[in-house]
């Protein structure tokens, strides 16, 4: 049985934090703090400053996301 | 990871096994946590969850480790404290360590190594390249093994179309090679490999200035590379060519029952 995700917005990284943590900012300027998901971790792609990527807001705090993909750029 | 700490108790979800090695934790129809398993080349498992909430990864992680014959295995950024927690609770245990390195290009830091006497680096050609890959995998498994190689190692085969290789080569063959994959601004050193009898004659330090001095010139400022916190000589290449340690990555395994 599949269900709903939660909301997926692309945005651009703009600080690497600590504890694996990104500062990503969405195209309405709103600004959310991310983790990575566990298959970007299994696949050691690493994040960088300016990265465009694929975000999904958590459903429970919309300061908070997930980054699901990070585009080529 | 994103966990939330709840004052008014956890959420009620169901698990659910959605397909072969994914599983959705359901709070009504949607979705609060996923949980993957993905089978390395090399015959291990490894695992990723991603939830919202410190409970909703237990339920996650206990569904699929009573569904998967162990030893399972996940990795982990260091860094990540609420993560490896989460894992030490699965019942997992730190294998072992990787350390992220950025690389200077410049060759006024690295240093610009000179192969040995007889030994020249050269573009790589498809068919030795291959024969030489095939006899450096083997090496790697009759010593250390593979399971002690960062994965990015097992994942790329020769040829892949993200990758540039260069090889050194001795007496009409090929000695070591240096693979550089161009994936994003920061180029990753996926590997430096030399034969083994042809090892601790600087081929390997030669070939790593070369690719990076390369990287320089196209203006690129820096590459990157992980290194197993045992590998001793790779360490000491890296860290001699003025790379630095950002961060470290840890492989944690759960061993069958």
């Amino acid at each position: 049985m599949a269900g709903k995700g939660g909301i997926e917005v692309e945005g651009t990284v703009i600080e690497c934090l600590r504890d694996a943590r990104f500062t990503v900012e969405l195209p309405n300027g709103h600004h959310v703090l991310a983790h990575i998901s566990g298959k970007i971790r299994k696949n050691y792609i690493r994040i960088l400053p300016y990265d465009r990527v694929l975000v999904e807001l958590s459903p429970y705090d919309l300061n908070r996301a997930r980054i699901l993909f990070r585009y080529r750029n | 990871m994103n966990i939330l700490r709840f004052t008014a108790g956890d959420p009620a979800v169901k698990i659910t096994r959605v397909a072969p090695g994914h599983w959705h934790a359901l709070d009504d129809d949607r979705v609060t946590g996923r949980g993957e398993a993905t089978t390395r080349p090399d015959g291990r498992i490894f695992l990723g969850v991603d939830a919202w909430h410190r409970s909703v990864f237990d339920r996650l992680a206990r569904a699929m480790l009573a569904d998967l014959p162990e030893p399972l295995h996940t990795v982990v950024d260091e860094t990540d404290h609420e993560l490896v927690d989460c894992w030490l609770r699965a019942g997992m245990t730190i294998r072992r360590r990787e350390w992220e390195y950025v690389v200077p290009t410049d060759p006024r830091v690295t240093g610009q190594a000179v192969p040995p006497p007889g030994v020249t680096i050269v573009p790589a050609e498809d068919g030795p390249l291959r024969e030489l890959d095939r006899v450096v995998r083997a090496e790697v498994e009759e010593s250390v093994g593979w399971s002690e190689m960062p994965a990015e190692v097992l994942v790329r085969p020769v040829g892949d179309k993200w990758s540039n290789y260069t090889v050194a080569a001795e007496d009409g063959e090929y000695a070591g090679l240096v693979r550089v994959a161009q994936l994003t601004r920061l180029p990753r050193i996926g590997l430096v490999a030399v034969r083994a009898a042809r090892q601790r004659r600087g081929i390997g330090r030669a070939l790593l200035t070369h690719a990076l001095a390369v990287l320089h010139e196209a203006g690129i400022a820096a590459a990157s590379a992980e290194v197993s916190e045992t590998n001793v000589a790779a360490t000491a290449l890296f860290e001699s060519i003025g790379a630095r340690r950002t961060t470290s990555t840890v492989e944690m395994v759960r061993h069958g029952r």
